[in-house]
């Protein structure tokens, strides 16, 4: 059997950057999937010696199979039937059964066989050469590569990332003769935009590479990416600065360029004045620069940007640049200059004019409430409540200063700046900053305490108050991110080991909304309270916690999540130690006896009763670890108490193996019943250890 | 590419004729301006109409536009809230279309080899014209010059054929080609005498009076039941079955929510009200329009694709 190399490539107008691996990936791993699909169970034989790689630029998404097989090697297909001796009657002729195998198999009698007893289908599948295969494996998936937003172009109904303009589809020098997306395939590619305007003939799959390097163009993701770094250190270097180099700007810009040059300009020092993190976002975001520091990480007067040609005259390049960034910097310098003007305070009023949301009335109100529950929050957390009021009345200011007008995502940042600016506490612009923290899974956490009751308090408001005029997120519809919120909020009490409890917090800030009736209040806490506490399960599956050990302390709905927290340890903890496992299973089967019982109450012990060994020794047991057990409740110490409560394994086994539990004596039997529910309300006051599995 | 090359220091109505010229030889009609308050090329009947249904079109046009969110008293050097748009429409959208683009850059003197031209990934979406499309801005050595779009949606209706827009931001690629640092110091036009007129000469006082207005002076309330009546005379004019001033009424009202916004009048979940309600009377103008065109037969469309939309037409009734 003989092996090709494939080549197939794509020729689009520029496709989008941030997509663009993953595009190429998808590609690639779909035709692969094609040809294992045809090759059927020898796939991973066949396929073994051939070697893939991807190429992906603005203008191209190209994929090199090189030692394919190429062709579907022939094969015997055998299919046993009905056994013979029932396949003819007396006379000889064919029976149903036989009829109708031969009709399942689309075959007639004569080409039928014996093997075994059994009426037998041999058939012979010849070669199949795979070059008439692949048109179709590409084509599917192409279909299938993960496009948010196709589109369509001209006069014609093909939809594509962006308007599609020529293929390449060749086996070896033989070009496979197809129609794709509404071009026919050749062997003809195109270079560089700019640099290599001529076609280019691909012989073929092997000088692919080499021969879009002549025409100015680096096909491979990878390498390209690689020239751009060290074009970006060298860069740095001539300027004695430390270049930023983050890895999703540089894929973006990877997925930028063809021929990546990477140059140096400059911008005003002046500048510098304005907060960093706006610079920093002005020539990312928007002109895609790598920004540099100096040793301290002070973000220095320079920017690198990758260009896609070797101008004739860079310096032009670099002059076009820095108009660019400057009135982008000038912007954020007059925007920053301007905002100081107005202090924060004298900015509340004009939150009056902004609704926040209908019901909810204007965000002035919502600072309002937030101040209130803030400054509670800080009191229970031993906080300065009056630093926590003053943040929340100052917190939205800066939605209405102009920065944040224009550059969105420095909300908070700005308002910390201005703060400090107007002359306000340190950590009430601290709390200003930390209010929007955590921003998105595994972000930080706020570290003041003004921060953390405000943090608390925003979010707790928006929920209580969509849950009250009835808009809690159903399915994919979350519009104020309310799930998210709760996340921030559990978070936050969990990781800054905060003794709060849900209950209390929600009914706080459910009083304080007017659009709430006097009447629904209660029941509008206590819908917040549980939803808060489902969202508690997403924040464990995203971690190491099982989730019936999630399960096991939900069951109790305790509302402080700090002890939910420790709870949810200390099972974790429990499920480590060799008792566990015999432990749940005696759980369990305490929970069923019980539950047939429907007994509503704890029954007393009369410890005369007691008569066989096993449960005289558990009573002591029990009684001996009550006392020990009360104050590690009351201090939580859940981790401390399980592996306390392990050491019954012994008794309870002991107990089930030599202890009748339903005797004859039905008072006998309800003094073991109360043994069993002593024992039962021992571990539930840590979790319900039956749930696990 | 073979167009002239516009002369070396080429004045902002150089830059207009030239590209007026460029695309008149491509077969565009050039046609003037509308004389209404909108925010961009987008909005002139020439685009947002002709871009729904089946009817070729092309035309280019320059579109004075105005955004009074972006106004600055006429002291910032790059934003204004009245600047121009060079708006090029072709539908269908051919396939050399970046290529034509392309020769437009060269017939204003940008030569693609000392400049660093990119077609960097933009996806528009306008919620008040119920429209989207894909394509690209494209950057001149970083400067964004041009918006490129492919219409896939427009008034709510799929664009069948596609129209490719091409809007270009005239001030700042004529700083780019005058290589100035200002707005108000580009050259408008050149005297016989050798003296010029610059865009401050003509635009700077109206920067700084107009951005009062926008900012300080626009009568909030009143506006606001300005919105109210734009869309009842919308919806009144639809009734009677008169898509195109009922089209023009779609715009006043959006222009007197842009008026708001300056004032910072509208918080941002009304923002959302606003704009949906403008974007039923914007969808409510589309089906109108095409309905319209449907009665006159499609007149511009190309036979196959005319017959093609007739039936779809029919069948959906």
């Amino acid at each position: 059997m003989a092996t090709v190399d494939f080549l197939v490539e794509l020729g689009t107008a520029e496709l989008p950057p941030i997509s663009l691996q993953k595009l190429s990936k998808a590609f690639s791993a779909g035709i692969m999937q094609g040809l294992k699909a045809e090759l059927g169970k020898d796939a991973q034989t066949l396929l073994a010696a051939c070697s893939v790689e991807n190429f992906a630029t603005p203008r191209r998404l190209a994929v090199k199979i090189s030692g394919l097989i190429d062709e579907i090697p022939a094969s015997v297909s055998s299919v046993q039937g009905p056994p013979l001796k029932i396949c003819y009657d007396a006379d000889g002729n064919p029976s149903k059964a036989l009829i109708g195998f031969a009709k399942k198999n689309s075959v007639e009698l004569e080409q039928l066989s014996e093997r075994d007893g059994k009426i037998n289908y041999t058939q012979q599948i010849a070669a199949k050469p795979l070059a008439a295969l692949m048109p179709g494996i590409v084509e599917h998936s192409l279909s299938e590569l993960p496009i948010a937003k196709r589109m369509r172009w001209g006069a014609n109904k093909i939809e594509f990332v962006r308007p599609v303009q020529w293929l390449v589809m060749l086996f070896d020098e033989r070009v496979i003769d197809c129609e794709i997306l509404g071009v026919q395939a050749g062997n003809q590619t195109r270079g560089h935009r700019f640099h290599h305007q001529q076609p280019i003939t691909i012989n073929n799959p092997a000088e692919y590479e080499a021969k879009l390097q002549r025409a100015y163009v680096i096909a491979n993701f990878s390498k390209r990416r690689d020239k751009i770094v060290t074009q970006v250190k060298q860069q740095a270097e001539l300027i004695n600065c430390i270049p930023h180099i983050e890895d999703d700007l540089l894929d973006e810009v990877t997925g930028l360029n063809e021929w990546p040059v990477a140059l140096t300009g400059a911008f005003d020092k002046e500048f510098l004045s304005v907060p960093q993190e706006a610079l920093i976002l002005s020539m990312k975001e928007h002109q895609k620069y790598f920004y540099t520091t100096d040793e301290k990480g002070q973000l220095m007067p320079n920017f690198i940007t990758i260009s896609n040609i070797e101008s004739k005259d860079v310096s032009k390049v670099i002059a076009g640049n820095e108009k660019v960034i400057r009135p982008r910097l000038a912007d954020a310098n007059f925007f920053f200059e301007n905002d100081k003007k107005i202090s924060l305070e004298s900015r509340c009023e004009k939150l009056k004019k902004i609704i926040f949301q209908q019901q909810l009335g204007t965000v002035y109100a919502k600072s309002q409430r937030n101040a209130a529950l803030a400054s509670h929050i800080a009191g229970l957390i031993q906080g300065d409540q009056q630093k926590a009021q003053r943040a929340a009345l100052l917190a939205k200011t800066d939605l209405v200063t102009d920065m944040v007008f224009e550059f969105t995502d420095l909300q908070g940042l700005m308002g910390y700046h201005y703060a400090l600016n107007d002359g306000e506490d340190t950590e009430v612009a601290q709390a200003i900053f930390e209010q929007y923290l955590p921003k998105f899974a595994g972000d930080q956490l706020p570290a003041t305490k003004t921060g953390l009751a405000l943090a608390l308090a925003d979010r707790l408001d928006t929920l209580t108050g969509m849950f009250g005029i009835g808009q809690p997120p159903t399915g994919s519809k979350d519009p104020f991110a309310l799930r998210r919120a709760t996340v921030g909020v559990l978070r936050i009490i969990i990781e800054q080991k905060l003794d709060l409890d849900l209950k209390q917090l929600v009914e706080l800030s459910v009083a304080q909304h007017e659009a709430i009736a006097a009447e629904d209040k209660a029941k509008v806490a206590k819908q917040v309270v549980l939803f808060m506490l489902e969202r508690l399960r997403a924040y464990y599956e995203d971690g190491t916690i099982r989730i019936d050990t999630y399960l096991a302390v939900a069951a109790l709905a305790p509302s402080r999540p700090l002890d939910f927290d420790q709870r949810v340890n200390a099972v974790e903890h429990f499920r480590s130690l060799a008792a566990a496992q015999s432990l749940t299973a005696a759980n369990k089967r305490v929970s069923n006896i019980l539950d047939k019982q429907s007994l509503d109450k704890q029954l007393p012990i009369d410890s005369a009763l007691l008569t066989e060994a096993a449960e005289i020794e558990l009573d002591h047991c029990l009684t001996a670890l009550d006392a020990k057990l009360m104050p590690m409740f009351e201090s939580s110490d859940y981790r401390g108490a399980l592996t306390l409560l392990a050491s019954l394994q012994q008794p309870i086994d002991h107990f089930f193996d030599n202890v009748m539990v339903m005797a004859e004596d039905p008072a006998v039997q309800k003094n073991r019943l109360a043994l069993l529910q002593k024992l039962r309300q021992l571990f539930l006051r840590i979790a319900d250890i039956s749930l696990l599995n | 590419m073979t167009a002239t090359p516009a002369p070396k220091g080429a004045t902002f109505q150089d830059l207009i004729l030239a590209l007026q010229t460029y695309w008149s030889k491509h077969g565009c009609v050039v046609i003037q301006p509308l004389d209404m308050e909108v925010g961009a090329g987008t909005f002139h009947p020439a685009t947002f109409l002709r871009a729904i249904g089946p009817e070729s079109w092309k035309a280019a046009y320059v579109q004075p536009s105005r955004r009074p969110t972006d106004g600055r008293y006429g002291e910032n050097p790059n934003r204004l809230q009245h600047y121009y748009q060079f708006q090029t429409v072709l539908k269908p959208s051919p396939d050399n279309i970046q290529e034509l683009y392309l020769g437009s850059l060269e017939a204003l003197g940008v030569d693609p080899l000392v400049h660093d031209i990119r077609f960097v990934e933009d996806n528009w979406e306008s919620p008040t014209l119920g429209a989207w499309g894909l394509g690209w801005e494209v950057w001149l050595d970083g400067m964004e010059v041009s918006q490129f779009t492919y219409f896939q949606q427009v008034g709510g209706l799929e664009c069948y054929p596609v129209t490719g827009e091409l809007t270009y931001g005239l001030e700042r690629l004529a700083m780019y080609i005058q290589d100035v640092d200002s707005v108000y110091d580009l050259i408008w036009a050149t005297n016989s005498d050798g003296t010029s007129i610059t865009y401050g000469d003509v635009f700077h006082q109206n920067e700084v009076e107009q951005s009062t207005y926008n900012f300080e002076h626009a009568d909030v309330d009143h506006l606001f039941s300005v919105f109210d009546f734009h869309e009842r005379e919308c919806n009144k004019l639809l009734a009677a079955n008169l898509p195109l001033p009922a089209y023009e009424q779609t715009l006043k009202a959006s222009h007197t929510f842009n008026l708001l916004d300056a004032r910072k009048a509208i918080s941002v979940t009304e923002r959302q009200r606003f704009i949906l309600r403008v974007r039923t009377l914007t969808r409510g103008v589309a089906e109108a329009y095409l309905n319209s065109r449907a009665k006159l037969g499609f007149p511009l469309a190309e036979e196959g694709i005319r017959l093609e939309a007739l039936a779809a037409l029919e069948e959906s009734k």
